[in-house]
């Protein structure tokens, strides 16, 4: 798998979200898909660094793997923050969607975006890494 | 990611341009609600942004809020099918009017 590395700061934002495009591009992936797995992404990328790094107080690096193979496209963010599965998290449910924008609130959506951006979306924490799995099935043979 | 506002007809239009993130979000968010303050009308030019996450989500939100309390409306103008997709996901669409053109806007708000 190729990785490449990000320092963890929102500053890579751009970068990693532009590692992403050219991947998708390279997949097939329609404008549609690619815009929704960078949408992933990026959602990911800044809860690990804002919560995982900034707001402990850390530093650290967050890798970016990509891998095409048996149709399906899957990028991969690592990171060395601690163990933290967003899948663990109480996703908005249907009453959160149903109400009034004044009587929301603030946040949450980052994660429900992201599950419903991919086909699959992962946590496991391997080697003392988070890794947090983005697949999308690719039209290729 | 850059942000202007001017006053078209009366109404006042924010335009944003590039990638809203969780790096740009805090710049939009600024000039939004200092570009609103006290108005019961806005119009969000989002032609030219082509990215747009949760935290810009937020800050749309925030704009709605204000100019709800206002008896106000949103126009949100040039939104790309894609962020279009995400906002009708989450809910946010049915809040706001959509307008293809700033002149289709401005002529909305008019006839409100």
């Amino acid at each position: 798998m190729e990785r490449k590395t990000f320092p963890g700061t929102l500053d890579s934002l751009a970068g990693i979200r532009e590692v992403v495009k050219e991947e998708a591009q390279r997949a097939g992936l329609s404008k549609k898909a690619a815009y929704n797995l960078m949408l992933a992404l990026d959602e990911i990328a800044t809860n690990i660094i804002v919560h995982g790094y900034e707001e402990t107080g850390t530093e650290g690096v967050v890798d970016v793997l990509v891998d095409h193979s048996d149709s399906q496209l899957t990028v991969i963010l690592e990171d060395d923050a601690a163990p933290f599965d967003p899948l663990q998290r109480e996703l908005p449910n249907e009453e959160f969607f149903a109400r009034p924008l004044e009587e929301r609130p603030i946040g949450g959506m980052g994660i429900h975006l992201t599950i419903n951006a991919v086909d699959e979306f992962k946590y496991e924490f391997t080697n003392n890494r988070n890794r947090n799995i983005f697949i999308v099935k690719t039209s290729d043979a | 990611m850059n942000v202007t506002s001017s006053t078209v007809e009366g109404i006042t239009v924010i335009e944003a341009s590039g990638s809203i993130d969780s790096k740009t979000a805090s710049e939009f968010e600024r000039n939004a609600i200092a570009a609103i303050q006290g108005k019961s009308a806005a119009i969000i030019n989002l032609s030219n942004v082509d990215f747009l996450s949760s935290a810009g989500l937020r800050v749309l939100l925030m704009i709605y809020r204000q100019i709800k309390a206002q008896n106000g409306k949103v126009v949100l103008v040039g939104t790309s099918e894609e962020i279009l997709d995400i906002m009708a996901n989450t809910g946010f669409l049915s809040f706001f009017i959509t307008a293809e053109t700033l002149e289709e806007g401005i002529n909305t708000l008019k006839a409100a």
